[in-house]
């Protein structure tokens, strides 16, 4: 929050209050708590999975692809020992030569994508590119999950439906 | 006579700013290439600025 409504806290008799100084955007894009209305709206990191496969730059690609299909995945993570995405396998580069090393078959430096995000944006967006996963992480660039196309347009329909319903149907 | 081809020109398809590769998918040969800038707004990650001038 600002400094200002953090003495406006203590004004009205809070004691334990602090000041976020990355700000708001910042603590969303940390995946913290929120409340209100808005918060209720599905995102990118609520719909991402959490149990994404990682793996580090000089493992090498067959001992990856082994452990990821076992684990009933086709993509990965590259991250380091702080957890911060430095590329991706999706399934095209999980099947490189089994010899290679991480970082020769990986996505180098792919985009990522904030947890803060409307999961209908993300659908949109991912639907229109024909984009399989997007990481999430936090603005400091830590992993926090991996967002499946069709997990986010379902998410992004059911809000749909959830409208419509709360509406009583109108416009359908 | 050595000509080369020039590589294509790929544009934001909503600023229309010259761009590397579309910073949605980071596909060079996005039909529907986006830069940066476009995304953060489209997704929220960042807020359209105002007029830097005081008016």
């Amino acid at each position: 929050m600002s400094p200002r409504a953090a003495w406006r806290l203590e004004s009205f008799g809070f004691t334990d209050v602090y000041d976020y100084a990355a700000g708001k955007l910042d603590w969303l894009a940390a995946g913290l708590l929120t409340e209100g209305t808005n918060a209720e709206r599905p995102r990118a990191g609520d719909v991402a999975r959490r149990d994404v496969p990682t793996c580090h730059l000089d493992d090498v690609v067959g001992e990856v692809r082994e452990r990821v299909a076992a684990a009933g995945w086709n993509a990965c993570v590259v991250v380091n020992d702080q957890s911060v995405v430095l590329g991706l396998l999706r399934s095209k580069e999980v099947q490189a030569d089994g010899d290679l090393r991480i970082e020769q078959a990986m996505r180098p430096g792919p985009s990522t994508f904030r947890p803060f995000v409307p999961i209908e944006e993300m659908a949109e967006l991912m639907v229109g590119h024909n984009l399989e996963t997007s990481p999430i992480t936090t603005s400091d660039g830590r992993l926090v999950g991996l967002l499946f196309r069709e997990d986010a347009a379902s998410a992004a329909h059911g809000m749909h439906r959830q409208s419509e319903s709360n509406s009583g149907g109108e416009g359908s | 006579m050595n000509q080369q081809a020039e590589p294509a020109r790929l544009m934001c398809s909503r600023c229309d700013r010259d761009i590397d590769s579309c910073e949605f998918c980071d596909e060079p040969e996005c039909p529907s290439a986006i830069c940066g800038r476009c995304v953060d707004l489209a997704l929220g990650q960042a807020i359209a600025q105002p007029h830097g001038h005081g008016g």
